[in-house]
């Protein structure tokens, strides 16, 4: 799949002595500008040269070493974690760094957090930036010391020859720093083995959450600027093609401070019909959003149900010559021909809402040059950028988003869409503009993970074995509706299709036959605008293919461990290859086998209980994160009550770069993976999510959580992404663990049993 | 114009009678600390203390503290408040962090009167506290750990 980084090539690397302090990054070399040249105007100019300079980190005459988080901070703790990279081969001390999350500015090249890509991405570029520093820092340590660099070694912000030793701080304030690098040197450097490194794999306190246990951290919604005024969106009836036919404003005119009903035109149609009312105050916005009416002509999905949606998607993935082929590997038409007997099933999985906990919302101000500065918390700062360049017909250097704290990602933030109404607001009324969506707008504006089905089709031989399997996944597609670039090509040649959204579909299982076919549900893409959930297409295709396994197991008469462990032999395409893929199969094949064993699989239970099995490989095939979850199930026959009493994770992510942010996020994802699979689900009625605030919609609580047991398998293998995968497994697990425990078989998203 | 004491000091509001506390202390005092998620008392994010009770400032009119005492997360000086942010930091708590200035208000006060509180009776006083990051499991053994920091602390005053 497409990841949207930044290309690299044809940029130096440039490493100089700032007057007081050392600044470190990729500078590329544009307009012929010598590396030299490069440094010094980097230097003179602070990194904003027509250059564009990208720089990770500064260290300053204190040995002060600030890392510059170019990844939006929304629970994952990224910027400890990556400034772990590149302290450790810095060879800084891990007390002198702070990290900075930075605004948007070209310099810092792709803008993006999601896909559980951070620390895989940027984990060898971060590194080597380390790398060059401590190389440079040698280099001038050592002449102030009067050695040779080979004699030098770097620990704790110094640099050591011997029982001698000089600070960063000493070295930086000698001045004597200047050094540049090109890729291809960049690319040589020494980077440490794993069993030297020393902060990576360390449980550093992260950075961010001394300021997030006293109430101090900053998110979007808690900026003020001066003169600010409030405003609270009022929300068409359908996510498009609504228009505005009129406004009656007389019930708020006498508010003091009302500002006025402001009528949203979005050049860009991303939103349709939408309306702003504005005043001086917060609690007289609020009383105005009550008061103003809208009469507003619907688009033409204002009757569209979530049966109608999953009604759609049943059609479309019975009609074969629907959408993209994402796999099709050996004959599975044969196959399915000559089958002595067949199994097929439907999975389907209701919408479900981010519901991040800090509603959506923007302050905006206008400065006197003409810049538009937007303060929020964004996933997709270069996503959303041009965008609104579009909308204010500003060129993008022209708007500056301030990156907040998130009150919440998961995948909502990708979007930033709220800025739109919040930009176009403060430029009618001419003053900086907080504006705050409350929780009921919040929901009905999410970019909701979309109602989905997926077939499943199973051939058996007259022997009993396993001869092919079809599978159709139809969704409304994220990526589709927002970044149409990323769509990939089908492996026929034809279409395309949203890689995000049939990810999981792609397994590690060698199949004697496999054909995929990823289909988008029109009628969802034209009702709402699908989002990007936390795990993505994994969310439910994992739910498709796991509970399959399941029941082929079954079918066949075989344990579903043994069952998947015969599949999952590490040969042909499931062999593996370089950097975190390296084991391939044999890496999940390691990790089922520990926790079946951890699990006590195949143990006799009390009844209505049961232990059900799941694996995964996480986001991406070319960046697996390992995973096997066992869930243990009690049910209630009388009421159809769930409770799920323990679940088991074994996870191979390959190098751990922050043990306890690791296992933070494994467990919240699992606790997704649960909420997901008993608690969340919402419906479309009348073209919008009906459930939109915690009355109707209900993600775990305390009292619903398990007993955990997961563990990390100590491996120094690349690391992969751990922020969504172990989500993947969990509803699965738990849909064959009520099997085990009832003989009943679920498949549908939230589970519920009659 | 509301009158009520607000983290020791003596404040006034402007704001309309009926206008929720949680905009008062948010927008009009700007203490930030106390978050807005829900807007109907069921997730926490506003949780404050008055008069030492917990209350979600969200469906709390700023009339009604009038000449009472309220309390933020700011504000928060007693020993249980700097227990249970010394246990947040020592646990590693927060994710997102956006709903634990609430979920610290609404533990302060089943510490104040129980510092030895059981598993059940954590979850039961936090269950309306909603984490979306679901860092539960942190939440609940770093309110245990504050807990028995406190219960030491007094042992090694006697």
């Amino acid at each position: 799949m497409n990841k949207p980084i930044a290309a690299l090539s044809r940029r130096q690397f440039v490493v100089g002595a700032a007057g007081s302090s050392l600044v470190l990054g990729l500078g590329s070399a544009l307009g012929g500008c010598q590396p030299d040249q490069a440094t010094s105007d980097l230097v003179s100019q602070g990194g904003s040269a027509s250059f564009s300079p990208v720089m990770w980190f500064k260290i300053d005459a204190n040995g002060a070493i600030t890392m510059n988080i170019v990844r939006a901070e929304m629970g994952q703790h990224v910027g400890t974690a990556l400034a772990q990279v590149i302290a450790d081969e810095l060879g800084a001390a891990w007390e002198d760094v702070s990290i900075q999350h930075v605004d948007t500015d070209p310099k810092w090249g792709y803008m993006v957090t999601g896909g559980s890509w951070s620390v895989h991405t940027s984990f060898t570029q971060l590194s080597q930036a380390g790398a060059a520093g401590r190389i440079v820092l040698t280099e001038a340590g050592a002449r102030m010391m009067g050695v040779a660099p080979e004699a030098c070694r770097v620990e704790g912000s110094r640099v050591h020859s011997g029982s001698a030793s000089v600070t960063f701080a000493e070295i930086i304030q000698a001045g004597a720093v200047s050094r540049s690098f090109s890729q291809e040197e960049l690319d040589a450097l020494p980077i440490k083995t794993p069993a030297e490194r020393t902060i990576v794999g360390r449980d550093v306190p992260a950075l961010d959450v001394p300021a997030k246990s006293d109430g101090t951290a900053q998110y979007g919604l808690d900026i003020h600027r001066p003169g600010m005024v409030y405003g609270i969106p009022l929300i068409p009836p359908t996510r498009y093609g609504a228009a505005v036919r009129g406004i009656d404003e007389s019930a708020a005119e006498s508010l003091p401070g009302y500002l006025g009903a402001v009528l949203i035109e979005d050049p860009t149609s991303t939103l349709q019909g939408w309306v702003v009312v504005a005043a001086e105050t917060m609690p007289v916005a609020l009383k105005a959003a009550q008061a103003v009416q809208v009469d507003w002509q619907p688009g033409e999905t204002a009757s569209v149900s979530e049966a109608d949606l999953l009604a759609e998607g049943s059609r479309l993935a019975r009609d074969p010559s629907s959408g993209t082929l994402v796999v099709d590997d050996g004959d599975v038409d044969a196959a399915r021909a000559t089958a002595a007997t067949q199994l097929d099933a439907t999975y389907r999985t209701a919408t479900a809402l981010h519901f991040t906990l800090e509603p959506q919302n923007a302050v905006v101000e206008f400065d006197d040059v003409g810049q538009c500065h937007i303060y929020a918390g964004n996933q997709w700062q270069s996503l959303i950028l041009p965008l609104l360049a579009q909308v204010l017909d500003l060129p993008e250097t022209n708007i500056i988003i301030h990156q907040q704290y998130l009150g919440g990602g998961y995948g909502r933030r990708l979007f930033g869409d709220q800025m739109i109404p919040a930009v176009l607001a403060s430029r009618a009324l001419g003053r900086p503009l907080k504006l705050i969506f409350d929780r009921e707008a919040d929901s009905r504006f999410d970019c909701a993970r979309s109602p989905t089905v997926c077939t499943f089709a199973a051939s058996f031989s007259e022997q009993g074995a396993l001869t092919g399997v079809e599978h159709a996944a139809v969704a409304g597609w994220p990526t589709l509706s927002m970044a149409p670039g990323f769509m990939a090509p089908g492996v026929a040649g034809e279409g395309k299709f949203d890689g995000f959204s049939i990810s999981g579909a792609d397994h590690w299982y060698t199949m004697p036959a496999h054909r995929v076919r990823a289909v988008n549900n029109e009628l969802a893409q034209k009702t709402f605008l699908p989002g990007w959930l936390r795990a993505v297409g994994s969310g439910w295709t994992g739910w498709g293919v796991e509970s399959f396994m399941d029941e082929m197991a079954h079918e066949m008469g075989e344990d579903p461990v043994a069952f998947r462990l015969a599949l999952l032999d590490g040969q042909g395409k499931n062999a593996g290859g370089e950097g975190s893929t390296v084991g391939g199969a044999t890496r999940l094949r390691a990790v089922l086998k520990d926790v079946a064993e951890r699990s006590g699989w195949g143990r006799a239970l009390p009844a209505n209980e049961g232990l059900g099995v799941a694996v995964c490989h996480g986001q991406e095939r070319g960046m697996p994160t390992w995973i096997a979850c066992v869930a243990h199930v009690a049910v209630v026959p009388e009421t159809g009550e769930i409770a799920v009493k323990k679940l088991w994770q074994t996870i191979d992510v390959g190098t751990v770069v922050n043990p306890s942010g690791a296992m933070a996020q494994a467990e919240g994802a699992a606790l997704w993976g649960l909420s997901l699979a008993l608690h969340e689900g919402a419906e479309f009625e009348l073209g919008q999510v009906k459930q939109r605030n915690l009355d109707t919609y209900k993600p775990l609580r305390m009292a619903d959580v398990p007993e955990l047991d997961i563990i990390f398998v100590d491996s120094d293998a690349f690391p992969s992404g751990l922020g969504e995968p172990p989500l993947i497994p969990v509803a699965p697990a738990i849909g064959n663990a009520v099997f085990a425990a009832t003989g009943q078989r679920v498949r549908d998203l939230p589970i519920r049993l009659a | 114009m509301v009158k009520f004491t607000l983290n020791s000091e003596a404040v006034t509001s402007e704001s309309p009678p009926d206008t929720p506390l949680l905009w008062v202390l948010r927008e009009e005092l700007q203490l930030i600390g106390t978050k807005f998620g829900c807007g109907i008392a069921q997730c926490g994010a506003c949780t404050v203390h008055l008069d030492g009770s917990a209350a979600r400032a969200c469906v709390t009119p700023v009339t009604a503290v009038e000449n009472r005492h309220v309390t933020t997360i700011e504000g928060l000086a007693t020993p249980v408040g700097a227990a249970l942010k010394s246990s947040w930091e020592a646990e590693q708590v927060p994710q997102c962090g956006y709903c634990q200035s609430g979920q610290i208000m609404q533990a302060a006060t089943l510490l104040e009167g129980n510092p030895a509180p059981s598993d059940a009776e954590i979850v039961s006083h936090m269950n309306g506290h909603l984490c979306r990051c679901m860092a539960y499991p942190r939440i609940k053994r770093a309110i245990a750990a504050a807990g028995s920091e406190l219960v030491q602390g007094e042992g090694s005053n006697e």
